[in-house]
């Protein structure tokens, strides 16, 4: 492929973090009701209650989501070509990046799945929806790590990418490793029903994802403006050769 | 903690002259800006514990009083007592190296270290004791936030332990650049950060 159709499939890679972004904070949380999301502490019968007051909008909700999470991935393959090229030959860290992206949406989509089919029988014994729910939340909120070690990997990269103009400005690695970590209170999930560490607490829902996506936002635009500033280099490159050809 | 690091951003503006490692003036800033992006993001985070602590003896005072009456202070401010001994080491060591650098820079960081383990022991003791007493992060909120808060500064004291390690390691080097100074100042504020955390998480929890 020409390095003119590789920067554009970059771009287009990049552009997908903004379209994720919005797709999964409009159709995982908001449609999905998952702003405010369920309390660990509700009863069988009133989580039921909870799905059968908005079944629609909650189907449609993670139905959607279960495609838009898809959007991650070549968010996620764009950054690893971006990392490769400042890794050189060996790539530990960028093939770290890729898998644990893709393994990302691989914990986000499953836990999205267990919402759908909790709603789609909504009729049934009402403790089997609950451990739906469980099991949705607990999956994705108990396997974080793929996330963070996507993002300490990246970070990695980006601390260590000695060019003149680097993809990611230093605070923005330390922002990354920072975000990355800020999810391991979530592990209290697996045993807090209550408090600031439950699954609808502070610190292990609404501020670690905030985090996340705000690394997410941070990263897409500076790859955005990287692949730009390349493409204007290749276009410069081309321009003089063109001159030199014309002389 | 916050009087070390002042007086190491002084210290340092002092001696700009006579060390060419150091950057000139007033102005400057120990280590690299992202450990002070650190230092905010963790001081915020903690913050908001601190307002759930003070939160929770608002709304259920008499637990929260009978439970920290069961804490043992003394072996809070022991704990204060080795980290507070572990940064003047660490702060000593920052000194050094910028200075006199020889065989004493990378003392003064094993020292340190010594102390952090010496308070990861006193911890794990305490949290032994209470839990073969039947007590969990489960019996109360009090004890759910004793645990998650001083566990969530332990696995930085922990983290900061290796980050000393790294700085030790430097400081063996013969000669310092200005990018190892760089390090080694990272790595003390980074360990000022747990000791100025470890403060008001030991007020709130045994002194309040």
């Amino acid at each position: 492929m020409s390095d003119q159709a590789d920067l554009k499939y970059q771009l287009i890679g990049a552009w997908f973090g903004p379209l994720f972004l919005v797709t999964f904070v409009l159709f995982w949380g908001v449609i999905g009701q998952n702003l405010p999301n369920p309390s660990p502490d509700l009863s069988a019968d009133a989580l039921v209650a909870r799905y059968v007051e908005s079944l629609g909008s909650i189907r449609l909700g993670f139905i959607v989501s279960l495609i838009a999470v898809v959007f991650y991935m070549p968010w996620t393959t764009a950054l690893s070509a971006m990392m490769g090229q400042i890794e050189g030959r060996g790539r530990t860290l960028t093939y770290l990046q890729l898998i644990g992206g893709a393994l990302t949406v691989m914990v986000v989509s499953f836990s999205a799945m267990f919402w759908v089919a909790a709603a789609f029988r909504p009729e049934r014994d009402p403790q089997i929806t609950q451990m739906l729910t469980d099991v949705g939340w607990l999956c994705i909120d108990l396997q974080y790590a793929c996330t963070t070690l996507q993002m300490v990997a990246a970070a990695l990269v980006g601390l260590g990418d000695k060019r003149e103009k680097p993809l990611f400005p230093r605070w923005v690695c330390w922002l990354t490793i920072w975000c990355g970590v800020s999810f391991i209170p979530a592990s209290l999930t697996g045993v807090l029903k209550t408090g600031p560490f439950a699954w609808d607490g502070f610190f292990s829902y609404y501020f670690p994802y905030f985090c996340w996506l705000c690394w997410f936002t941070v990263a897409s635009v500076c790859m955005i403006r990287d692949v730009h500033r390349r493409m204007g280099e290749a276009a410069d490159v081309r321009g003089g050769e063109a001159i030199g050809h014309a002389a | 903690m916050t009087g070390g690091l002042i007086s190491e951003v002084r210290r340092s503006s002092m001696r700009s002259a006579a060390s060419p490692a150091v950057r000139p003036a007033r102005d400057h800033i120990p280590g690299e800006i992202g450990i002070w992006l650190f230092v905010a993001g963790d001081l915020l985070v903690f913050s908001a514990f601190f307002i759930v602590i003070a939160l929770g003896y608002k709304t259920q005072i008499e637990l929260f009083t009978q439970a920290r009456a069961t804490l043992d202070m003394w072996v809070g401010v022991l704990n204060t007592l080795f980290l507070l001994t572990g940064s003047w080491f660490v702060a000593k060591g920052v000194e050094s190296c910028r200075e006199t650098h020889g065989v004493s820079s990378h003392r003064y960081f094993a020292l340190g270290i010594l102390c952090g383990v010496l308070f990861v022991a006193n911890k794990s003791f305490e949290w032994g004791l209470k839990i073969s007493a039947g007590i969990t992060p489960l019996t109360n909120d009090f004890f759910m936030y004793f645990f998650v808060f001083t566990g969530i500064h332990l696995v930085h004291v922990v983290v900061g332990l290796g980050v000393l390690l790294v700085a030790r390691g430097v400081s063996r080097r013969p000669v310092l650049r200005a990018k190892d100074i760089r390090t080694v100042e990272s790595a003390a504020t980074f360990w000022h950060l747990i000791d100025l955390l470890w403060i008001v998480l030991f007020s709130m929890f045994y002194l309040l």
